[in-house]
């Protein structure tokens, strides 16, 4: 994955990019393995570089908890955004199906190179904002479409 | 003579009789024929034909039977499946697609 793949860094001038990247941490995870879990606090910010990031949520099935599937993380993608915005906690549960390659940024480093180049600053947050954005939108199309079925058969 | 006339009357009486109870009981059976045809109707206009066979739904009320992974699994390909829909509806925004049926067994 180069710089200008990334979602989060998208429209930033590559020697600008590669800069935040170098701010970054290399992680390797390897089949199975957890990222973070829901609840924990939430210090990194992950760009996926190489496999899957899945993530899912606790669901009572038949009076058992179990994880169910809610979305997944491809390269380029960016994952547990919870860590800039408060109150730093996971929502969600991230686990790599897959050996998988993460950059993790903290977010004392990210956000004081964000204070110190705030046009850098800002070109990222627009990129949170439209990740963030986009996924609300599609939460909501589907919390729409499962309502929509909820009230079908109820009037059946 | 008279009794032998008597008994032939009797007899004749009698296969009236069963003539007429054969007959009301074959009536009183017609009108449920008549009734069943709608019904079979119905259940074969609720089950339409199908050239293939469809692929594997499994009913809700047998899901109970189904291992837990099989479930996870079925969950996990619902939820692939919605957000594919919910992204074609991002994409282009029309009622159509937001509301464009899924196939998906879980629901089906």
């Amino acid at each position: 994955m180069t710089s200008g793949q990334s979602e989060l860094l998208k429209g930033l001038p590559p020697p600008e990019a590669d800069r935040v990247l170098s701010l970054g941490k290399r992680l390797t995870l390897t089949s199975g393995a957890e990222l973070f879990h829901m609840g924990a606090p939430a210090d990194s910010l992950y760009l996926v570089s190489r496999g899957r990031i899945k993530l899912t949520l606790p669901m009572q099935i038949r009076g058992n908890q179990q994880d169910v599937f809610v979305e997944e993380r491809t390269p380029g993608e960016t994952v547990g955004w919870s860590a800039l915005i408060p109150p730093h906690q996971f929502t969600l549960t991230a686990t790599a199906p897959l050996q998988t390659e993460v950059i993790a940024f903290s977010r004392e480093t990210l956000l004081a190179h964000c204070a110190a180049f705030p046009a850098i600053g800002y070109a990222i947050s627009l990129n949170l904002a439209a990740v963030v954005g986009q996924r609300l939108q599609l939460f909501q199309a589907m919390w729409l479409r499962e309502m929509e079925r909820m009230v079908e058969l109820r009037c059946a | 003579m008279e009794m032998l006339l008597m008994g032939a009357c009797l007899s004749l009486f009698g296969l009236a009789v069963t003539c007429l109870a054969f007959g009301a009981a074959t009536r009183t059976e017609e009108p449920s024929a008549v009734e069943a045809k709608p019904a079979v109707a119905k259940a074969a206009a609720a089950s339409p034909a199908r050239f293939f066979v469809s692929p594997a739904i499994i009913p809700m009320a047998e899901h109970a039977q189904v291992p837990i992974e099989a479930l996870l699994l079925q969950i996990e390909s619902h939820v692939r499946l919605e957000q594919a829909a919910a992204e074609s509806f991002l994409q282009t925004p029309t009622p159509a697609l937001l509301h464009c049926k899924t196939i998906s067994p879980l629901v089906n």
